[in-house]
């Protein structure tokens, strides 16, 4: 850059050289990664460029002439007609002529926008494009006098070295060239893909193309992928883990579970309470006729009364069972008494008033009545029954 | 395995003294909370403790490891260092040692520095894959490794180097868009960009005076101790139905193995 100025200071044309004093140090390192056949015809046009210029403006002329057009083309690697002509156009009246200036300026900011958006058009190989925009340079550096051109210069020529570079990396394939399109056809292949025909209903992932991947498409690729991978297996505990999360919604489903049954809880005893109250007072009340009944029979004959004739219904097996069933209470609370008559056969009495407290103390025996209906019509035919002396409830609550 | 080890501590003593030396001047120590020690504190600190406990420091950092590369993103010393060695730092060298033989013995893990300016450390598996049975398990396989696969592949047959909107537009024909959502991988540029470039299977480099912003995808380092770019060739062979050897310059590539891949390694750490 310092170089650049002093030279520019005494208005001096550039000095021709192979190393061109442009190609500042910094630059130079990129170039230095370019195939040698590149920077060989970089210099070389360089050089013509050079020549040219010092054999005479015509030349230069028919050399660009073809590919020169309108400055407000966007086209790359193209000036104008005039510029090129202007050989002549030199020296200290230049220094101060800012249109002038202005111009180049905007003229190589037109060469690198060109570069940077055409990149793909300048790296095909088919095409000299990367040269056309070099040489187009050059032509505008001869009307550079000051360091602001002279530092655009310099961007573009940076921008036109990667390029070049990216060039040269695409003659890195010897062999068989590789082309990722291809690959992604064969991929496709290998994954699985169902050629369709072009149906009324959209593939899914159908973006591009026709067909239709199937769902593994990847995992079969990966599968086969593989073996070229030497990854060291994740680590992970063969039987699981504890896991975490489950916890919270299952407390959220008890507490929610408890809430109605706790309800239906309250609403259930109170129901049963009348219930068993029934069935309470329904055996008290029992009890007690039959209390009745072993009172009043006693007193019209106050001998034991036979335990068979006074529980058995001659009528109803179901109601004997009954009848069994509350005498049995009697005799449990000491109300009534059975013992053995004469006959080894059971009788019942009643229990006299005075006597209560003292059957407390008597000691307690158990005996379980048995029933049958063959024994039940046994003992009506033994004991030859004809009437019941329990009367059958009014009320039939059971 | 720990009588193992107290035995061959006795025996090997004379030989990690010479190991650590070397491991010594291999690396600069650029962590600020540690420094490597030197020999002489190494065994030092080994005379103070005991085997046993020597031992039980090892097993923990060789589970930490485990663990930690279930995500395959790098371990880092620094974190080694802090959370699982502490007070053990004196002895480092002699249990990244003992963790090195362990993973290579028990496991059939290697234990590689992939990194060694900023000391990270990958679990490599040392069981060749190609000629491995396949496995008595059967492993669900990871479909994100069929898309790495497909990018380092690539990467390798473009010569290493490659601008992004190549892999895209690539991916974008096998049905995987960048900005749409993909069913299997979900944001597919956060995959590719981030996620695999923090497993350090791919780099993701800008490149310079591009504007606007250009990246260019390279091998990662993890890749270039674990793929094996022979295979990929051969996956290729299979694929074009081309021989192998067609790709010359890729083939001399694959199979000059050993040079290939400490050269990319050292290269990509001068990058």
């Amino acid at each position: 850059m310092v170089s650049i100025k002093k030279q520019n200071k005494t208005g001096k044309q550039c000095k021709q050289s192979d190393f061109c004093p442009r190609v500042a140090e910094w630059t130079w390192k990129p170039l230095e990664k370019l195939s040698v056949a590149f920077k060989q015809s970089l210099f070389c046009s360089r050089l013509e460029m050079r020549k040219a210029r010092a054999g005479g403006d015509d030349e230069a002329v028919r050399q660009n002439g073809s590919s020169s057009r309108r400055r407000t083309d966007q086209h790359p690697g193209d000036g104008e007609d005039h510029d090129s002509s202007s050989g002549g156009v030199q020296d200290d009246d230049d220094d101060n002529d800012l249109g002038l200036r202005r111009e180049i300026r905007s003229k190589y900011r037109d060469l690198i926008n060109s570069v940077q958006q055409n990149r793909e058009d300048m790296l095909s190989p088919s095409n000299n494009k990367l040269t056309e925009v070099l040489e187009e340079a050059n032509k505008l550096f001869k009307d550079v006098r000051q360091a602001r051109e002279a530092a655009l210069d310099a961007q573009l020529l940076v921008v036109a070295t990667d390029l070049g570079k990216e060039k040269a990396s695409q003659l890195f394939s010897e062999g068989s060239a590789f082309d990722p399109t291809a690959f992604a056809e064969h991929l496709l292949s290998f994954m699985g893909l169902n050629r369709l025909e072009d149906e009324d209903d959209e593939p899914p992932n159908g973006c591009a193309g026709d067909g239709y991947l199937p769902k593994d498409a990847w995992h079969r690729l990966a599968r086969r992928a593989e073996c070229c991978f030497r990854t060291a297996p994740s680590f992970h505990y063969m039987m699981g883990s504890f896991y975490t999360e489950p916890p919270p919604p299952k407390q959220r489903i008890e507490r929610q579970r408890k809430a109605p049954s706790k309800e239906a809880k309250r609403i259930m005893p109170t129901q049963l309470k009348k219930m068993e109250e029934s069935h309470q007072e329904a055996t008290e009340k029992e009890v007690e006729r039959i209390l009745g009944y072993l009172k009043s029979y006693y007193q019209d004959d106050p001998s034991p009364i036979s335990y068979y004739e006074f529980v058995i219904d001659p009528n109803s097996f179901s109601r004997t069972v009954e009848n069994i069933f509350h005498t049995s209470f009697l005799i449990r609370d000491g109300l009534a008494r059975l013992k053995l008559d004469s006959d080894k056969l059971p009788c019942i009495e009643p229990v006299e008033e005075g006597e209560l407290e003292a059957a407390g103390s008597f000691s307690r025996k158990q005996c379980i009545v048995s029933i049958s209906p063959k024994i039940w019509r046994e003992l009506i035919d033994v004991f030859e029954i004809k009437e019941t002396i329990i009367q059958p409830p009014e009320t039939q609550s059971e | 395995m720990t009588q193992r080890k107290r035995l061959s501590n006795v025996q090997n003593s004379s030989q990690s003294k010479r190991q650590s030396n070397s491991f010594m001047t291999q690396e600069e120590d650029e962590d600020a909370t540690f420094t490597q020690p030197s020999t002489s504190q190494v065994q030092r600190g080994l005379e103070k403790l005991t085997p046993a406990q020597v031992d039980q420091k090892t097993a923990e950092v060789v589970q930490y490891i485990l663990v930690k590369d279930q995500k395959k993103i790098p371990v880092r010393r620094a974190d080694l260092v802090k959370h699982v060695v502490k007070d053990y730092r004196t002895v480092y060298p002699e249990i990244i040692k003992r963790a090195m033989r362990t993973f290579e013995q028990v496991f059939g893990l290697k234990l590689v520095e992939i990194d060694s300016k900023n000391h990270m450390y990958v679990l490599v598996n040392n069981l060749d894959a190609s000629t491995a049975r396949p496995s008595p398990v059967e492993r669900p396989s990871n479909p994100k490794m069929g898309l790495l696969f497909v990018i380092l592949s690539v990467i390798f047959m473009k010569g290493g180097v490659v601008r992004e909107n190549l892999i895209w537009n690539t991916l974008k024909k096998l049905r995987v868009d960048p900005g749409q959502r993909h069913e299997e991988f979900g944001d597919v540029r956060k995959v590719i960009t981030d996620e695999f470039v923090r497993q350090r299977y791919l780099e993701y480099v800008r490149i310079p005076h591009t504007e606007p912003v250009e990246y260019e995808f390279r091998w990662g380092q993890r890749s270039d101790m674990e793929v094996s770019r022979a295979q990929i060739l051969e996956f290729m062979g299979q694929l074009h139905e081309q021989d192998p050897r067609s790709w010359t310059q890729q083939y001399r590539e694959a199979h000059s193995a050993a040079t290939a891949s400490s050269s990319q390694a050292s290269s990509s750490n001068h990058r």
